[in-house]
């Protein structure tokens, strides 16, 4: 063993400087590249103008919580359910529907909507976490987490229990209370439906929760 | 009286073609090529398919860890050369050319063949993929992962005049602490990009996420850069972009991200639209893409579903190739059974729009792959393959006579 591995050492120091030469010989220098004109040949696609960066960025459709246009100029609709007993409030640049319910309100529920993959899915559980206090969890065990489905496909279903920071702007701290949740991640865009509030009441409406997920869609018309 | 040894070589240049065709350094190659084998596949579980191969096998060297140990390894591509040039000089130049021995030369050359189509794949393939909607025609292939920096020069009706493009290799190397300035080459601008990240995304100061952002602010977003992701396709990279008049004009600062691309190809992308000297420019970040030689278009896109499930059970393409003003019709492309023409390989690879049913309008997504050596590893199979039965066949001709012969030798008292 010993003579076999003596007589493998040399050629193994002879291919390491060979491979260090290669190496040293082929690292490409990116940094004094220019510009190169190239023709625009027919095949090139025409442009949108965008008329900000909330319509470049892909926030404008989320503002309009009715209304998107699709790739073809067909308007799409986003349709849902209201569940009964929860109030429907105006949409913001974030969050394209927003419920309120219970008793002075204290129970939400939203729907956001974030260009690319919204951040990543175990970044967000884990937003989602701390804002309830919770520690961080990891990609495995985010992974074995039941899911739901939201626009006909299969999305991460979040349960969190503890003391809910709101953040935002807010220092307030909600004692007890539970976080229910879906988030759906992809390269076309990240979907969260987000229900916060006290833990009996947020309890209580799972099943309005359930109705207002399952019942999302987007109809073109 | 010293004496010299009789293989001592009498030159550098021996020493280094003992050194190129000798046992031992196939036998190291090999060893190291079977431990980034295992790192590579082990890898993929961390990094992606794409990553990891890039990572173990397109890297002159890499550095992985065994528990808590360091390692540094040659990298796949490396190793494959060194093995190339080890097999032609050890057994075909330097080994004895004798009748027994064929078998044995025929499997090399075709071993030889397998890692001349690695090289040729790595080095000349290309792969891109091309999506439609049903009536939509085009020629162009676009880029899965690689995405570059374009300054569109445009007319009055926002009609693409002049392209430059910053190539995809030079923005990918972009580090995103780094500011780097290109000429304008022509342009009455210069450009300076930085803060570029290969994954990012703008998010509105207004958002919780922002908080966390310690970046610049313009026109009330923010780039947060993001963690790659395992799919290196879902990547979407972003960086803050100057621009700087040659003149008098005041800088134009701006942030681009990938996704205002297209992410549907009945979208339009949507470049940063602004002016120097009066004329009208755009910046975006695109797809690297390349065109074909003929133009596609889909005709009807047939999809089925499994009954009760969202699982696809079939879906392909009907397509009609245009070229020179001739057309071919009625054309499939299936899964499994691809449209091949010219070189090139249209694969059904997917469709969309995500979540779509039977009835909806939907795309189709072919995967176009340009190939030299496509069928090189076949012909090696078979090479090696033949060469082998050779060997045995003559291995075995050789062991029938030589029993015979003992058994007819006369004994001797």
């Amino acid at each position: 063993m010993y003579s076999l591995m003596t007589k493998l050492l040399k050629p193994s120091c002879l291919l390491a400087g060979m491979l260090l030469l290669t190496l040293t010989s082929c690292i490409e220098d990116h940094s004094e590249a220019v510009l190169i004109e190239k023709d625009p040949n027919t095949a090139y696609p025409s442009f949108k103008i965008a008329d900000s960066s909330t319509e470049r960025f892909r926030y404008r459709s989320m503002a309009n919580s009715a209304e998107t246009s699709s790739s073809e100029g067909a308007a799409q609709q986003l349709v849902y359910d209201t569940p009964e007993g929860w109030t429907e409030q105006p949409a913001s640049m974030m969050r394209v529907v927003t419920f309120r319910f219970g008793e002075n309100d204290k129970g939400e529920c939203y729907l956001a909507r974030l260009p690319g993959a919204g951040g990543g899915l175990l970044a967000n559980v884990n937003r989602w976490r701390g804002q309830m206090g919770a520690e961080p969890i990891t990609e495995e065990e985010v992974n074995a987490l039941p899911t739901k489905p939201l626009f006909g496909t299969e999305a991460t279903y979040v349960t969190v229990d503890g003391s809910f920071s709101p953040g935002m702007g807010s220092t307030e701290t909600y004692e007890n209370y539970r976080l229910v949740g879906l988030i759906l991640s992809s390269e076309a865009g990240a979907a969260f439906v987000k229900m916060t509030g006290p833990k009996e009441l947020v309890e209580a409406n799972i099943e309005e929760f359930d109705q207002f997920t399952s019942s999302l869609d987007v109809q073109t018309n | 009286m010293a004496t010299q040894k009789k293989d001592t070589p009498d030159n550098f240049l021996l020493l280094v073609y003992r050194f190129l065709s000798s046992y031992k350094l196939a036998t190291v190659v090999l060893i190291l090529m079977t431990l980034v084998t295992l790192f590579g596949t082990l890898g993929q579980v961390n990094h992606g398919l794409h990553a990891a191969k890039e990572k173990y096998f397109y890297s002159f060297l890499f550095t992985d860890k065994i528990g808590s140990i360091p390692i540094v390894l040659p990298g796949g591509l490396p190793l494959m050369f060194i093995l190339f040039f080890n097999m032609v000089l050890g057994a075909i130049v330097k080994v004895r050319k004798r009748l027994k021995g064929l078998g044995l030369l025929i499997s090399h050359i075709g071993m030889l063949l397998l890692l001349a189509g690695g090289f040729v794949t790595y080095a000349f393939a290309t792969d891109g993929y091309m999506a439609m909607y049903p009536g939509m025609k085009t020629n162009r292939v676009e880029s899965y992962r690689k995405w570059q920096l374009e300054i569109i020069k445009l007319t009055e009706e926002n009609k693409a005049e002049k392209l430059f493009v910053y190539p995809s290799e030079a923005l990918q190397s972009i580090k995103s602490n780094e500011q780097r300035s290109i000429p304008g080459n022509g342009l009455p601008f210069d450009i300076v990009i930085n803060g570029y990240s290969s994954n990012a995304m703008p998010v509105p100061v207004s958002a919780p996420i922002a908080a966390g952002v310690q970046a610049k602010q313009i026109d009330g977003f923010k780039l947060a850069p993001q963690d790659k992701s395992k799919e290196a396709e879902q990547n979407l990279p972003g960086c803050y972009l100057e621009i700087q008049p040659t003149g008098d004009e005041k800088p134009i600062e701006t942030i681009l991200w990938a996704g205002s691309y297209k992410f549907d190809p009945g979208e339009k992308p949507m470049p940063f639209i602004f002016e120097v000297e009066g004329q009208k420019y755009g910046a975006l970040l695109a797809k690297k893409s390349w065109t074909v030689p003929f133009e596609v278009q889909l005709d009807e896109f047939i999809f089925e579903q499994h009954p009760g499930m969202s699982m696809a059970r079939n879906y392909e393409s009907r397509v009609t190739r245009f070229e020179e003003g001739k057309s071919d019709t009625s054309l499939e492309i299936k899964m499994n059974e691809p449209m091949r023409y010219e070189g090139y390989t249209f694969f059904q690879e997917s469709f969309g729009p995500a979540g779509s049913q039977p009835g909806d309008r939907m795309y189709s997504q072919f995967a176009v792959a340009n190939n030299p050596a496509d069928q090189w590893p076949l012909i090696a199979l078979c090479i090696t393959g033949a060469g082998l039965l050779v060997h045995f066949f003559m291995m075995l001709v050789g062991f029938v006579v030589k029993s015979f012969q003992s058994k007819s030798k006369p004994k001797t008292a």
